[in-house]
């Protein structure tokens, strides 16, 4: 933040100091005062002070050669003296008590350049002595000359610019004054900052005055990233529309500088495909297209290629290939089998029974139902994507004798769903051997068995898209059956297949189930997740009107069933975090019966406001927190869900969002204590926070059940893929308390699956790219079995487990794995550290702390960044997460 | 006739024509040769559904050179077992307490945490259960409040074993109160809160009395054999020098707390070391006599009682001892024991030393690993069905072949614990440890598992559950 040091050769050098005035001259009223400070004064100061006050004497002179030279003299002066920030430099505070004659002389003047002169001097004293919201610098300043602002220093431009934001807006309250002489200093102002790394002061102003426009024309290749990062990062503080307009400068900026990768993922914050089909269409880099497509496929966006955005068919195969996720397992397996992770592991690996004293296990030899079907979760969740395990991809044979028969059956009924469901998950993302392994249970004669492959169809397909749509063409046929079980798996496994991908087929075959009166409950519920998933986001009008009439349709009495809930979720999916899109639905809702409509208004609320981190909503959503309700109605929970998915935007927000649901946890009725944990879960997604760790294992122990149970699975949430050793201790301990609580004892296994998710190789986070997007998929997976907690009794613990499998959606696996140009994958040496949020700093500042060197692939844990530690390659984005693309540096060469 | 690749799971067939004119059903006969999966179980996908054996191939837009993908494998179908597995949560509720692992507790009526404590303790008695079990339902010569105490302990005990649920002793409660009307003493309209020592005595003490031995059932057990401790106490007076024995059958041992004590071992030495004031039949006036004790004969189940209680003058109330006085797990009785005792337990001692120098491999003198064989006889806890001829006091236990010999070495079962400053307010809990080696504390109806280091850190100093009365059970050797 140096000062220019403004060597001005423009004016003349000053008279040489003309011998000292006799202290006659002196205003006798002062003297005396002066003389005191005087004292204190080195000689050379008194001299300045003789000086400057003979200075304005002669300003007053009326012979304007004096004049002339007396203003030019003192503006050198106080040029020159510009020296330190952190006191007031010594010309202005010798002229101090000056500027009020001076200001007094000016108003005499008459219109002249040395009015103009003496304008500029006094709007730089007034930026000491101007009294509050006076504004006088900024006067000064537009009846001044005009001329170079830096020369002035870098404080007196910093203080216009402050001066401008409040002028600007009392401008705006009158409509017809003009602002264009404001512009021009805005323009100035920000040429200024730009040149002199002061971009988040230039981006500041430009956003008081509303014209961010004319940030581009001043960006040059060597301040883009820099003013970009600090667009983009404040965004997420912006009140929208800002916010997106922010966004979209910053598109602009980067493809005005070729930034093509940032330019996408600008553009896919901005949820804007023409941007994306734009940027495919200018890049003509295959290898950066690559590159385009697995962020793309990370973010799980879905595609279609054309032969605009690239012309040769093969290519556009390969990249197509890499969008519709083809190679994920492949890629996944490999890091497994890098980190030595491949042995399956059983639930009992998971429980680790044996570091609990004290623990019987005398009840082996019965089953119980209830934790065979949590050790059916914990099998699934812990294996996820594995493609083996030690409880359903082994034959009954080798399992030990054939009187034990299939883990399968261990399961009763509708745990039989969820075991069947589980293959799926075991096999995730690898679709051929996925569906040549669940094809056996489509023709079992038990329909929850069938129902469960159904699902487990829909599982492997997660994420990935197939040319043959396999999901599809075998799903779609059951959703018309009779048997309500079939009809869910079948359902269920389309929407957790085909989660964003907006497809037409899905919305005409199931708007009909909606439509149907005679559905039953529990499908319509399904059925309506389903198109709440596929259009995630999309603003369907159509979709909205058959939930809402379908809403509108049911009676009372069934409007009361747990299950009617999942009907406001999946319309409020719909506008997953649209904003103001959604009002026209909520000006609808608000004439649903009351039974349902405050819960549907809250919904409706939060999820179209999820990641803007917009506080006013977050203020309106902890007023619905603050009601006491006295006719049982439950829209608080979701209110208190609500306030995580604003909140969870940026770090700062969520912090604080935590500080607020510890004082719902002290001062909020239970319906609202229940919901906090999931609340907290949810911000602190895969990211286990020591405080928010402590406040949840506080809770595990709440007399409330439900509070416990809920706080139990956000322990596995906030865990999830981490392995953490603290949570896992925890939860064991829980398993021994609860041992007794058989629902609580399912909550502390389903957490224990969690925690070791994948062996700790998924993440549940729904951010990507530094924290930087936020893919709507994952998060409408977690929000699904967030609302599904709300009232765990009639859902995961009652028949509808199985909606625990919701959260395949958002698992990815939290790697950096490095390719080369072929795709290969390609080991490179990478740092791994605490990630530095260098936003808003000048220069080059580390990015990363505390890192270690490690070769790739390896895991990222939660607010770890990684840099290329080689300069052999070059990556070809900056933002080392998930598959990235290392392109042989030409300049490199081997040291020896 | 388009030539289609068909992917199938992960392998490609390519180059395969499909005769348009025949019915989709040739084309899966033809992949039949390829894959061996029957027609009937391939799904082959194309574009918006499954290719259907009657579709018209002219209605699919077929493109030479596509790819189709067939689902199927020839796996034999999944068949549920016959017979499916029980679940625990189908059982009646009634059974669902053996699968717990442990039994349940016993709800709190209003101060009666004492009484379930000390029910606890005495169920964790096998041989208490199934002498109970033996009683006759008439009463033979008994009051009939004894007789009904008795009954009424023998059905709670069973549905201890039974139930699923914490239970309320409701009737034995009652029945409690009728023997011994002092339980029911009231404050307030409330019953108070008693001493868990008296309960434990005198429910013993009815106990031996109405499982007393009649001369028909001479193979039962009695109480007396179980808990009962005879000792022999030489009387000697210093001034006279005049010197008696005396012998006497208690239910205890006392552990005298004092300044100097500070281990199990030593409170027990005080306990059988007393000074009484009695007639001198030579001095003819009453003179001080010192009373040493002697252990002479042991029971299966070595009860202790920390001497805590004592009436404190010059406050008018019962005060308690908090020093901290440590416990083994594993008690050695051996000497405290008179020297006919000492005699008798050499041979078993010896026996089972041997064995357990041999179980750890220590005893280097068996070569032989048949003589190891034959000479090791097996250490167990006598189950809950062995009859025992109780002629003498229980040292020997006649059997078929072997013989059950008590070592004068114990272990620990029980634990009675009291928490608070005084006897009558507090509380108090059981910790009982399970066949299966596992602690349990019963804490009225609740019944939690604990640690064995839980147990020993029982032994006060402090304001945590403080152990009063411990039950060992003797480690018995047959030879």
């Amino acid at each position: 933040m140096a000062v220019d040091p403004t060597s001005n050769a423009n004016s003349s050098t000053p008279p040489a100091a003309s011998a000292a005035k006799p202290p006659s001259v002196k205003d006798p009223k002062k003297s005396k005062k002066d003389e005191k400070k005087d004292e204190d004064l080195s000689e050379e100061d008194l001299a300045l002070k003789e000086q400057l006050e003979l200075y304005v004497e002669r300003v007053q002179d009326s012979d304007p050669g004096v004049q002339k030279l007396a203003l030019e003299s003192m503006r050198q002066e106080i040029r020159t003296a510009t020296s330190s920030m952190t006191s007031v430099p010594k010309p202005l505070k010798f002229l101090r008590p000056h500027y009020g004659t001076l200001k007094e002389y000016f108003g005499k003047m008459s219109e002249s350049v040395l009015r103009k002169y003496l304008a500029d001097i006094l709007s730089v004293l007034a930026m000491t002595m101007s009294a509050e919201g006076e504004r006088e610098s900024l006067k000064y300043r537009l009846l001044g000359s005009e001329g170079d602002i830096g020369s002035w220093g870098h404080e007196y431009v910093r203080n216009l610019a402050g001066e401008i934001s409040p002028e600007f807006s009392k401008r705006q309250q009158f409509e017809e004054a003009s602002i264009d002489d404001l512009m021009d200093l805005v323009q100035q102002i920000v040429a200024f900052h730009m040149k002199h790394n002061a971009e988040p002061e230039a981006v500041d102003l430009l956003m008081e005055v509303e014209d961010l426009d004319l940030l581009v024309e001043h960006v040059d290749s060597t301040n883009y990233k820099r003013t970009c990062s600090y667009l983009t990062s404040s965004a997420s503080y912006l009140a929208g529309p800002d916010d997106l307009l922010a966004l979209d400068i910053a598109y602009g900026i980067y493809l005005k500088f070729e930034d093509l990768t940032n330019a996408l993922r600008t553009g896919v914050a901005l949820d804007n495909l023409q941007y994306i089909k734009h940027i495919y269409e200018i890049s003509n880099d295959l290898l950066q297209k690559k590159q385009f497509s697995y962020i793309l496929a990370q973010h799980g966006l879905v595609l279609e290629l054309d032969d605009e955005m690239v012309a040769d068919d093969d290519d556009r195969e390969t990249l197509q290939d890499i969008i519709n996720n083809v190679k994920l397992s492949e890629g996944y397996l490999a890091l497994a089998r890098d980190i030595e992770v491949m042995e399956p592991k059983s639930p009992e690996d998971i429980y680790k029974v044996h570091l609990i004293d004290g623990r019987a296990s005398a009840s082996a030899s019965l089953d119980s139902a209830r934790q065979n079907l949590a050790a059916t979760f914990v099998n699934a969740f812990v294996n996820a994507g594995f493609g083996q395990d030690k409880l359903m991809t082994v034959t009954s044979e080798s399992s030990g004798g054939a009187n034990t028969g299939h883990w399968l059956f261990k399961n009763k009924e509708h745990g039989k769903a969820s075991a069947a469901a589980s293959l799926g998950m075991i096999l995730l993302w690898d679709v051929d051997s996925g569906l040549a392994q669940i094809d056996k249970y489509l023709h079992s004669n038990d329909n929850h068995v069938v129902a469960g492959a159904l699902l487990g169809v829909g599982i492997v397909n997660c994420n990935i898209k197939n040319d043959c749509d396999p999901a599809f063409a075998l799903l779609i046929d059951f959703t018309e059956k009779e048997d309500p079980t079939l009809r869910i798996g079948a359902i269920m496994g389309l929407g957790i297949a085909y989660a964003g991908s907006h497809k037409e087929e899905l919305k005409v075959r199931l708007s009909s189930i909606l439509g149907d009166s005679k559905t039953p409950l529990e499908v319509l519920a399904f059925t309506a997740i389903t198109l709440g998933l596929v259009y995630v986001g999309s603003c369907c009008e159509e979709i909205a009107q058959s939930i809402i009439f379908a809403l509108m349709d049911r009676s009372e009495a069934e409007l009361s069933d747990p299950l009617v809930r999942f009907l406001p979720l999946a319309l409020g999916l719909l506008y997953l975090g649209k904003q103001e899109s959604v009002e026209a639905t909520s000006e609808v809702s608000k004439t649903f019966h009351e039974k349902i409509r405050n819960y549907c208004d809250v919904t409706l609320l939060s999820l179209a406001y999820a990641g803007t981190g917009n506080v006013l909503k977050i203020q309106k959503l902890l007023g619905y927190c603050a009601q006491h309700l006295e006719k049982g109605e439950s829209h608080q929970g979701p209110a208190v869900l609500g306030i995580g998915l604003v909140a969870m935007a940026e770090e700062l927000g969520l912090d604080m969002a935590i500080r607020s649901l510890e004082h719902l946890l002290q001062y909020g009725e239970q319906n609202i204590r229940r919901a906090v944990p999931l609340s907290l879960g949810l911000l602190c997604i895969s990211n286990p926070k020591v405080n928010v760790m402590d406040t949840l294992s506080r809770l595990s122990h709440d007399s409330d059940g439900e509070v416990s149970m809920a706080a139990i699975v956000s322990l596995g949430l906030i865990g999830a893929g981490t392995n953490n050793a603290r949570i896992a201790g925890m939860l064991r301990n829980l398993s021994s308390y609860y041992y007794k609580e058989a629902g609580h004892l399912f909550c502390v296994r389903i957490a224990q699956g969690l925690v070791h998710l994948g062996k700790g190789l998924l993440t549940l986070s729904p951010y990507h790219s530094d924290r930087f997007l936020l893919s709507p998929i994952k998060l409408s997976g977690l929000i699904t079995v967030l609302h599904a907690c709300l009232d765990m009794k009639a859902t995961v613990l009652g028949k509808y487990h199985y909606m625990l499998y919701f959260l395949v959606l958002a698992m990815q696996p939290r790697m950096l794995m490095t390719v080369d140009e072929n795709l290969k994958p390609l080991s490179v040496p990478v740092r791994v550290g605490q990630a530095v949020d260098v936003v808003g700093q000048a220069g080059r500042p580390k990015t990363i702390t505390g890192f270690q060197t490690h070769s790739t692939p390896v895991l990222l844990a939660a607010g770890d960044r990684a840099e290329l530690a080689t300069e052999k390659y070059i990556p070809l984005t900056k933002v080392l997460e998930g598959f990235v693309i290392m392109k042989e540096n030409p300049d490199y060469r081997e040291e020896n | 006739m388009p030539i289609v690749s068909i992917k199938w799971q992960k392998k490609v067939f390519s180059d395969i024509e499909i005769d348009t004119t025949q019915p989709p059903l040739v084309f899966k006969c033809q992949l039949y040769d390829l894959t061996g999966v029957p027609p009937e179980r391939q799904k082959i996908m194309i574009k918006g559904g499954l290719l259907k054996d009657d579709t018209d191939w002219s209605t699919i837009a077929l493109k030479e050179g596509q790819k189709l993908m067939m689902m199927g494998t020839a796996d034999e179908i999944v068949k549920a077992p016959e017979k499916g597995p029980v679940f625990m949560e189908d059982l009646p509720e009634e059974e669902q307490a053996v699968a717990l692992g442990h039994t349940v507790g016993l709800h709190n009526l209003g101060n009666t945490c004492y009484m379930n404590s000390t029910l606890q303790c005495l169920h964790s008695v096998p041989e208490l259960k199934s002498a109970l079990l033996k009683y006759s339902t008439k009463s033979n010569g008994l009051d009939q409040s004894s007789h009904d105490l008795t009954i009424a302990t023998r059905s709670l005990f069973a549905d201890l074993d039974r139930s699923g649920n914490p239970i309320y002793p409701s009737q034995f409660w009652m029945l409690l109160r009728q023997k011994y009307p002092q339980f029911g003493q009231q404050q307030n309209g409330v019953y108070m809160q008693q001493d868990a020592e008296e309960c434990w005595t005198q429910l013993l003490y009815t106990l031996t009395e109405s499982l007393k031995p009649s001369e028909l059932r001479e193979s039962s057990t009695t109480v007396k054999e179980l808990f009962g401790i005879d000792l022999r106490s030489r009387v000697h007076c210093t001034e006279s020098g005049e010197e008696s024995i005396e012998t006497e059958s208690v239910h205890s041992l006392k552990c005298h707390i004092s300044m100097d004590v500070n281990h199990l071992h030593e409170g027990l030495k005080n306990g059988l070391k007393s000074e009484l004031e009695k007639t001198s039949p030579l001095l003819e006036r009453s003179a001080i006599f010192s009373k040493h004790s002697h252990i002479n004969s042991l029971p299966r189940y070595l009860t202790v009682q920390f001497v805590r209680f004592y009436w404190k003058r010059e406050s008018n109330q019962k005060a308690k001892i908090l020093r901290k006085v440590d416990y083994p797990l594993e008690l050695d009785i051996y000497d405290f024991c008179s020297d006919d005792l000492r005699q008798k337990l050499q041979g078993p001692r010896k026996a089972l030393r041997e064995q357990d120098d041999s179980k750890f491999g220590l005893k280097p003198q068996n070569k032989d690993n048949t003589s190891t064989e034959q000479n090791t006889s097996m250490v167990k806890s006598e189950g809950t069905t062995s009859t025992h001829n109780g002629e003498s006091s229980s040292v020997s236990i006649p059997n078929a072949e072997k013989k059950a010999h008590i070592t004068g070495i114990y272990d620990l079962v029980s634990v009675l614990t009291h928490k608070g400053r005084s006897t009558d307010s507090g509380h108090y809990v059981a910790w009982v440890k399970q066949e299966s080696g596992k602690w349990i504390e019963y804490d009225d109806q609740n019944a939690n598992y604990k640690k064995e280091d839980d147990i020993t850190r029982l032994s006060g100093g402090g304001d945590w559950h403080m152990a009063y009365i411990l039950m060992y059970k003797a480690r018995v050797i047959e030879m």
